[in-house]
């Protein structure tokens, strides 16, 4: 085995221990995070866009003008409100249980 | 037996478990293919549905499933002796356990990441969905009585903890400070904040300190306050239930993650540490017998040993975790083996070093039963890894100290997202019919007030055999799930239904010696009232849970057979 090859086992192992590491840390505490912030987008999104999953808004001037920013993430925030949910959904909430 | 003996056994099983009976099942029964999309890509929504590497959701998927269980369990099971403990943590493992784990997560993937709510609903019958919802409920009400007796009743009565934790609670608070208030490095704020906790771990071992809460304690003969508990535990219960209640009500960013974070180090150092302390010093098990007897405190070898141990053999909450949390992050098919099975084996290795705590720290099986014994596991596990941590250098004084912080907060940490959980089911489920159920105070008071009583009324053995029962009926239905899934997808379906068969008829036989046990057997003997209400709670727990399976066990049977009567020649 040639030595650049050692060296490139060897950066692969730290970095798969860098990623478990991660995955074990701080990986829990960003979807934490993502999950907030995700929330709070979706409540904006339905006070100004609730049209688009039925609910009888209508949208005023300033929140069309809005549009062209919100297309991008109608498409993940209607699968994600509208997905059906029960008390196993809400698992996520207490990982780390056993 | 040497310890290092029972290591490489471990070793040989992941090995031949792993690599050989668990790969030959995904790759000829499962076949998953790596360029088919997952429900992580297919729906991507940058929060639930993410792919993520598979090293990753490896260490996500092993710490969501290892916690206090894999612990607790084997320490609580030799008292039938080594023998059993370690067979059915092993063979669990290797027949039960990974597949459970594995089979969900790729039943999840293929089934567009349906929870395991929703898969129930569809493969079984609508009325499995309800019963897992009972499971869930009693499980969550028993993991916090359970817990909460062990930290509450024993280890916070231990007057060199109480700080310990306080100072953990503090960093934790702190590390959620410096991280979205200060805008700090992540390193940086690791450092302080797990330095000044090892700090107030040693400064909990100090004489003033500890002369301190020996006095608040009225130790060393605490006073009884409280149906029967003394003033140390009531004290001790009373701080676990304060910390639950900021864990439950406190924005999740400032309080419960960076407390689980804090809490990360100091486990994993912990348990590093003893594993090189017991690889030093090398101790044998003595004069610990392979059996002890088939009837113990616990009961009768088959079944109670199977439901003693479950995290480290098998556990129906690692269900959940793999369909509603990792199989919705996986980035190909091929990593749900590595991810799922990897960690369970993993698993089984921490229960067999937990199991080694009892066994050989101790030298044998008097010093076992001085240290605290089953109904003391958490006391025997802090005094097993303070003697390994010994043979690093670490004083005992303050490895018992560290230890005991260690399972504290292990156990506060499930037990304020328990709490949280059971505060946002209990306003889903009667918000609309009381809804000041819908008050976040509210909510959490409820669910701590229940808690209290399981802590305060309920032995600790009695509980986590309930406990470990809700949670192998959650893994007999998720077998079985996996199996009916095989089934309707023409697989070979054999390697899930014997396991489910097995769970579902050994945890049937716990649940119906639990009722005997406490209606006809503990309750007739109750010397306090006390002993008496705590029998008929668990005999009612008991009994609920067996008409609930009951119904499992007819819905399951019922499903079973609907595909084979559509593969069946149509009669003449």
């Amino acid at each position: 085995m040639r030595l650049g090859d050692i060296g490139d086992k060897l950066r692969q192992i730290a970095r798969t221990a860098r990623e478990v590491l991660y995955g074990m840390t701080t990986y829990e505490w960003v979807q934490g995070t993502k999950r907030e912030r995700a929330e709070v987008e979706n409540l904006f999104l339905l006070i100004s866009f609730g049209d688009l999953v039925g609910l009888p808004i209508l949208p005023p001037y300033y929140t069309l003008r809005l549009l062209p920013y919100v297309v991008p993430a109608i498409n993940r925030w209607k699968r994600s409100l509208l997905r059906e949910r029960d008390w196993t959904d809400l698992t996520d909430l207490i990982e780390g249980i056993d | 037996m040497n310890s290092i003996l029972v290591l490489i056994i471990a070793a040989v099983a992941v090995v031949v478990g792993y690599g050989w009976y668990a790969r030959r099942i995904d790759r000829d029964v499962i076949q998953p293919d790596a360029k088919k999309a997952t429900p992580a890509k297919m729906y991507m929504d940058g929060v639930d549905f993410t792919p993520a590497s598979r090293n990753v959701l490896f260490g996500y998927q092993f710490k969501s499933i290892a916690a206090l269980g894999p612990i607790t369990g084997p320490i609580i099971a030799v008292q039938w002796g080594w023998f059993p403990a370690m067979l059915w943590i092993i063979l669990g493992t290797f027949f039960i356990g990974w597949v459970q784990d594995y089979g969900a997560m790729m039943m999840g993937v293929r089934r567009d990441g349906d929870s395991m709510g929703a898969l129930s609903y569809k493969l079984v019958s609508p009325r499995a969905r309800t019963i897992l919802m009972i499971f869930l409920y009693f499980y969550l009400l028993l993991i916090m009585g359970s817990f909460g007796n062990a930290v509450g009743k024993t280890l916070m009565t231990n007057p060199k903890v109480p700080l310990g934790m306080i100072m953990v609670v503090l960093m934790g608070i702190l590390a959620g400070q410096m991280t979205y208030k200060w805008r700090k490095d992540i390193i940086l704020t690791t450092v302080v904040t797990v330095v000044l906790t090892f700090v107030g771990i040693w400064l909990s071992t100090t004489k003033p300190v500890a002369d301190f809460f020996t006095g608040l304690y009225g130790l060393p003969e605490s006073p009884v306050w409280f149906l029967g508990n003394t003033r140390a535990q009531v004290i001790g219960t009373l701080l676990v239930i304060i910390f639950c209640y900021f864990g439950s009500v406190m924005p999740i960013w400032s309080f419960a993650q960076p407390i689980n974070y804090i809490s990360f180090w100091i486990v994993s150092l912990g348990v590093l540490g003893g594993i090189l302390g017991m690889i030093i010093w090398r101790p044998g098990m003595g004069d610990f017998p392979a059996f002890t007897k088939f009837t113990t405190a616990s009961g009768p070898l088959w079944p109670m040993l199977f439901v003693t141990i479950a995290c480290g053999a098998i556990s129906g909450w690692h269900s959940l975790v793999s369909t509603s949390g990792t199989a919705r992050q996986l980035e190909a098919e091929t990593d749900a083996l590595p991810v799922g099975g990897g960690a369970m084996f993993l698993e089984m290795v921490f229960a067999t070093v937990a199991f080694l705590t009892a066994t050989v720290a101790f030298g044998g099986l008097k010093g076992y039963q001085d240290a605290g014994g089953a109904a003391k596991a958490l006391a025997v596990f802090s005094g097993g890894l303070a003697n390994f941590l010994s043979h690093i250098g670490i004083p005992k004084e303050f490895g018992t100290a560290y230890g005991s912080v260690f399972l504290t907060i292990m156990a506060l940490t499930i037990m304020q997202l328990c709490v949280r959980f059971m505060r946002v089911a209990s306003a889903e489920l009667l918000g609309e019919q009381m809804p000041v159920m819908k008050n976040v105070h509210i909510g959490t008071i409820v669910a701590l007030i229940l808690t209290l009583i399981f802590v305060w009324v309920i032995p600790w053995l009695t509980i986590w055999s309930a406990f470990g029962a809700a949670n192998q009926l959650m893994a007999g239905l998720a077998l079985m799930l996996v199996a009916l899934w095989a089934m309707s997808e023409g697989r070979k379906h054999t390697w899930a239904l014997y396991p489910a068969g097995f769970m579902i008829i050994t945890t049937f036989a716990a649940l119906l010696y639990l009722a005997y046990d406490n209606f006809f057997v503990k309750l007739p003997k109750a010397a306090t009232p006390q002993a008496g209400i705590a029998s008929v709670l668990v005999g009612i727990i008991a009994l609920v849970l067996v008409v609930a399976a009951s119904f499992l066990i007819y819905d399951g049977w019922k499903a079973l057979r609907k595909p084979r009567e559509k593969q069946a020649p149509a009669k003449a």
